[in-house]
């Protein structure tokens, strides 16, 4: 049942794109940016390690209950809703952008909060079912979109028009100092093993985690070629100039024979695949953690019937993720998701300590 | 005896009550006539009698067909299963002399395979047991015996083996199997929607089929059957969608050829539900999508069609669906002209007066024909809808409204459970053996 | 009660919906090329030529029929706008692959037009951008007879699955913008001109700095830098022993080249190795010795190279990307302005290596 936890961790190395990430590490390409990719994918690793490990000791419980275990519930609330906002950023920020790139790319003529609306009404539904379901889904979109996505990654690096030349130009920049939100963006990749805070849950008893040297090997990877091949492909330059530096990479390649042409519709197709999916799961989770606020809260993991709560806290997102967008444009959408990448490594440093550290007491005192 | 039973009947011409005498005593015995084998009534009953070679009171008590009945509320009942009561000596005794009519042998028709068995399930509950006996000769097979409908008292039977069904699911069947409260019941279809209890639901979760073969192959995977009087059909559950995409010759035939084939049902799959959505949203929203030389030429086939695009596949799927389910209604001789007469001048003439584009003709058709690719049938009908909601919402948000709503429906399949059983999930097993995702249950 | 709650609440989000850019197919203009000249007038100094595709139900040679629209004005972007005016269809840009550039308008400041193909979504990265000589609207004039679909000639021209032309040098709109802004790599495009009124010849290739054309290749040089830079395989070579013609076609290529000292002097010292066949050769060729041919080919080979470089050099630009090699292998601050000093005076080596593989069907 790895490939459970594996899912999780690839969705959040693909959607970075969506995060801006690309776009925040090419901003410093000349000032840390390397060297920030080398010390956030050693801080991914040692943070998905101790995770796995601290959570292995507590087999089928999610954050919330190990928390409560331990620690007095007003605090352990406090967390979980301030972690619920969190997560709630994260998926909102994504499906904010989405709509926005919606409307530059199929849609120009149409109005932003009416897609967002269509977007946030299909990942609100999808996001009430219970977290079995959830995690189905979240299989079925990965192995349907995935494929596809190695194949561009992979025609991306094979094509003749990147230069080789250009990405060792900015390799050689490794030496300047790392920046805070240079290592906050490149670690982003790795974040995925936090989603076991909720996912634990499903986690049968004699679990336990294989193959853990796939994640950082799999992270670097993707964090790589994230970062040079837009360089290889618009050189070292004018790279800076785009906003969406992925799609207009994908926008250079051209599938000679394929069914589709243009590349580019493909990435936006199966980018638009993971956002939903992505966007389901956090508010998921986020959902779920408002709910072990409230005191009578049992964990449920296959509710027969979705529970009144899921469809109130999920509106609640949704129509502030409809607000998000009406109040903010583009601009600020980067600004603030550079600053919520800071926030959300400290945060998870954070979290995964003190997990760490309750895991090592459970076991003394066992 | 017969006094009380007249009372017990409405006024029928059909309810026989005789008093036969012989040298030593009388009986009177009361059947209804149509419901009873006039052969075995004169066999057993009355020959012996009235030879009497054998006094017939010691036959009655040592031959255990003629059961003795205690009950008088029962008499009833009986008779209206097609039994001969029988009173002597005031005593009762039933005789079962049921005459089933029923199709001789039964073919597989709705699921025919070009190998494996041939023969389907009949609609005489003891062929039907017999075949799946012989098929499943195993002694772990248990048979339950289940009565519904308060007025048709249709037998219904729940067989299953022991070892491997998953008590849960054996409960739950069972809890609504005795909790349906219906007056008649005929059809495995009925009883399927009174077990899965939705009104609304857009997937079948329940398999139904003829064959024997897919009935003993899911009993060895711990599925539980349902059998009905009176019905060449059965009921298969819990079933996963990826039961409703197997056809029985996946089995039997070479490896790579099904593997192939199970490829090419889930591509029609796709092609039959999103292929009138992605028109509409290629059309009026997106040309750039797809080549050039093919934007161009939809585009020039499209000139002479005056209407928006969606008009223009509302008008093409209005004429194949009303085609399809005219020829399922009609005989089949009928139904062979009704498709020919439709599909090829209709599309060709509405192609030619300008009503349609040549492009949206070949979209109809492989809508049509890749919908039937899908082997069981009810989940071809639910995949039928499937489309109709795409091309709503692809008027409004073309192509990445196609992929929402895709991502919806998967959403949908994910969410659904058959019988506490996940419905839609990869590289699942029914029973796992070690440890799988969410089986902690949380206090 | 509920029902009708329910289908007014539809009604409203369709008519909420309304107007979502639905634009059907038959109701749009493709634009299957844009070609942009520099017009005489001085306040409207952009003249847009747009050919616009009409599509036909039938589809067969020479029945392709286009529509040219041509305007002056302010700004490509206003011109556009402009356009629609002059057309009863929505102009969609999704289809356009080729750009044209008036060889007026290539000579004086071609950043403007960049911008505005940067920043319009709808104009595809992979589009192909030319020089049209003399302007581009003239070319989009041209009809040529095989012509299946509007514009197609053009698509097939520059494409991979129409012909490959050797001659041709194939530049896409994203690797004109990389081109354009990198330091170290600089842009070129292939020129068109029309001979007559039916067809294009696209056999030039003008080499342009961050602002302008530099330099305009011959046929012969143009095929040459394909085969330098390229690695284009689909190519011959001409060459001369003991007084003899001999055309080779060349089966596989590869070059490289390397930037360092020699005897303390900057040199570029480019090594081209290559398979070719007889095209055409004297008979009685197969039973000669092979290596003295090689070797003398080798020697025309690395000088008619070395003039091309030469002559790039001269113009002061750098399509082959030298530039950036330096940058990549000295890492430093001011590594860039060292190559800038470096660059005019830098001295060429080419090293030939051409293997014979037969002497095709004949001996």
């Amino acid at each position: 049942m790895n490939r459970y936890v594996f899912y999780n961790f690839m969705l959040v190395s693909f959607i970075n794109l969506m995060l801006y990430v690309p776009h925040i590490l090419i901003q410093y390409r000349y000032t840390g940016a390397v060297s920030s990719i080398v010390i956030g994918i050693l801080i991914g690793t040692i943070l998905v390690y101790l995770y796995t490990s601290a959570m292995a000791r507590f087999p089928g419980k999610g954050l919330p209950e190990i928390l409560k275990l331990y620690s007095p519930k007003w605090l352990v609330s406090i967390m979980m809703f301030f972690l619920a906002i969190m997560w709630w950023f994260a998926t909102t920020v994504v499906v904010v952008a989405y709509a926005v790139l919606i409307n530059r790319f199929f849609n120009p003529d149409a109005n932003t909060i009416v897609i967002l609306i269509m977007l946030v009404l299909a990942c609100g539904y999808a996001a009430t079912r219970s977290t079995l379901s959830v995690m189905f889904v979240v299989e079925i979109g990965l192995i349907i979109n995935a494929p596809i996505i190695l194949f561009v990654l992979f025609k991306a690096v094979r094509s003749t028009q990147l230069s080789w030349d250009a990405i060792r130009i900015v390799a050689n920049y490794v030496t300047a100092m790392p920046t805070l939100s240079c290592i906050a963006a490149a670690s982003f990749i790795f974040t995925g093993y936090i989603n076991l805070s909720l996912f634990n849950r499903l986690l049968p008893p004699n679990f336990r985690f294989k193959f853990r040297f796939v994640y950082p090997l799999f992270g670097a990877m993707i964090l790589l070629i994230t970062f040079f091949v837009p360089i290889g492909f618009h050189g070292t330059e004018g790279v800076a100039q785009y906003i969406y530096v992925w799609s207009l990479t994908a926008d250079s390649l051209l599938m000679q024979y394929g069914f589709i042409e243009r590349v580019l519709f493909l990435f936006l197709l199966v980018y638009l695949n993971l956002t939903l999916v992505y966007t389901m799961s956090g508010w998921h989770q986020a959902m779920e953690f408002v709910k072990s606020c409230i005191p009578s809260y049992k964990p449920e993991i296959d509710s027969p019937k979705t529970p009144l709560s899921n469809y109130v806290i999920v509106g609640i997102f949704a129509l502030l993720s409809v607000l998000y967008l009406v109040m903010t444009n583009e601009k600020i959408n980067m600004m603030i998701t550079s600053y919520w990448l800071i926030v959300r490594l400290f945060v998870e440093i954070f979290i995964v300590i003190w997990v760490f550290v309750l895991s090592r007491k459970g076991a003394k005192a066992a | 005896m017969n006094e009380r039973i007249r009372l017990l009947f409405a006024e029928a011409v059909d309810i026989k009550l005789e008093v036969l005498h012989n040298s030593e005593m009388t009986i009177e015995i009361a059947y209804i006539a149509p419901l009873c084998e006039e052969n075995k009534i004169n066999d057993f009953i009355i020959v012996p009698f009235t030879k009497d070679f054998y006094p017939f009171e010691s036959q009655l008590k040592t031959n255990p067909d003629y059961r003795k009945v205690d009950d008088v509320a029962k008499w009833q009942d009986l008779m209206l299963r097609g039994n001969v009561l029988i009173e002597a000596d005031g005593i009762i005794y039933s005789f079962e002399a049921s005459r089933i009519i029923s199709i001789e042998n039964p073919q597989t028709q709705v699921e025919s395979a070009i190998q494996g068995p041939q023969l389907a399930l009949s609609e005489d509950l003891n062929i039907s047991l017999n075949l799946i006996r012989s098929m499943y000769p195993s002694a772990d097979l248990s048979v339950e015996e289940h009565t519904i409908g308060s007025l048709s008292k249709t037998p219904v039977l729940a067989l299953y083996d022991q070892r491997r069904v998953d008590p849960t699911v054996l409960d739950s069947v069972r809890t609504k199997l005795m909790t349906i409260n219906v007056e008649m019941l005929h059809a495995a279809g009925e009883l399927e929607k009174l077990l899965v209890g939705k009104r609304k639901h857009l997937f079948p979760t329940i398999l139904i089929t003829e064959r024997p073969d897919r009935i003993t192959k899911a009993l060895s995977k711990g599925k539980i059957i349902i059998l009905l009087k009176g019905n060449m059909f059965a009921i298969i559950l819990p079933a996963t969608f990826f039961d409703f995409m197997h056809a029985m010759e996946d089995d039997y035939d070479a490896y790579w050829m099904t593997r192939f084939l199970i490829f090419l049902r889930y591509t029609s799959i796709v092609l039959t539900i999103t292929l009138p959505a992605l028109y509409i949203s290629v059309v009026s929203y997106n040309p750039e999508l797809f080549r050039v030389q093919l934007a161009f030429s939809i585009a020039g086939s499209r000139s002479a069609v005056p209407y928006p695009s969606f008009i223009e596949v509302f008008i093409m799927l209005f004429m194949i669906e009303t085609l399809i389910e005219a020829s399922i209604r009609l005989p089949r001789y009928i139904g062979s002209t009704a498709t020919t007469v439709g599909g090829l001048i209709l599309g060709q003439a509405a192609q030619q007066a300008g009503l349609v584009s040549s492009i949206m003709i070949i979209v109809t058709s492989v809508v049509a024909i890749s919908n039937f690719v899908i082997p069981v049938n009810s989940l071809s009908f639910a995949i039928r809808f499937l489309k109709y909601p795409l091309i709503g919402i692809s008027i409004f948000f073309g192509i990445s409204g196609v992929a929402v709503g895709l991502f919806v429906y998967i959403a949908y399949l994910c969410n659904l459970r058959s019988f506490g059983k996940p419905y839609m999930r990869i590289f699942g097993k029914l029973r796992p053996l070690e440890g799988d995702v969410g089986q902690v249950k949380i206090k | 009660m509920r029902l009708y709650i329910r289908i007014f609440l539809a009604l409203f989000a369709v008519c909420l919906l309304g107007g979502c850019g639905f634009k059907d197919i038959d109701k749009r203009f493709f634009v299957v090329a844009l070609g942009i000249d520099q017009s005489d007038n001085e306040k409207k100094p952009y003249r847009l030529t747009l050919q616009l595709a009409v599509p036909s139900p039938k589809i067969e040679p020479g029945a392709s029929k286009t529509q040219i629209e041509s305007i002056d004005s302010q700004s490509i972007a206003e011109g556009v706008r402009m356009l629609k005016a002059y057309v009863d269809k929505e102009l969609d840009f999704g289809h356009c692959k080729v750009f044209l550039i008036g060889e007026k308008l290539a000579r004086t400041d071609y950043q403007n037009l960049l911008q505005w193909m940067s920043r319009r979504r709808d104009i595809q990265s992979v589009a192909d951008i030319a020089i049209g000589k003399p302007d581009a609207e003239s070319l989009l004039q041209v009809q040529p007879l095989s012509e299946r679909y509007p514009g197609n000639t053009l698509f097939l021209s520059f494409g991979a699955d129409g012909t490959e032309s050797s001659y041709t040098y194939v530049e896409s709109v994203s690797d004109f913008s990389r081109r354009a802004s990198e330091k170290g790599l600089d842009p070129l495009m292939p020129v068109i001109y029309k001979d007559n009124k039916e067809s294009f010849i696209i056999n030039r290739t003008a080499l342009l700095n961050k602002k302008r054309v530099k330099l305009v290749l011959s046929s012969t040089e143009s095929q040459l830098f394909n085969q330098l830079a390229n690695d284009f395989t689909k190519s011959s070579m001409h060459g001369m022993f003991e007084g003899m013609d001999l055309v080779v076609a060349i089966t596989a290529i590869h070059s490289n080249f390397r930037i360092g000292k020699q005897n303390g002097e900057d040199t570029i010292t480019m090594n081209i190795k290559m398979r070719v066949v007889f095209e055409e050769a004297p008979k009685g060729l197969y039973d000669e010795q092979w290596r003295p041919i090689e070797i003398s080919l080798n020697q025309e080979y690395a000088k008619s190279c070395i003039a091309l470089l030469k002559k790039i050099q001269k113009a002061n630009v750098d399509p082959i990307g030298f530039g950036l090699r330096y940058r990549a292998n000295h890492p430093g601050k001011d590594v860039w302005k060292e190559w800038k000093s470096i660059y005019p005076n830098i001295a060429f080596k080419v090293n030939a290596d051409i293997r014979i593989e037969g002497t095709g069907l004949i001996k």
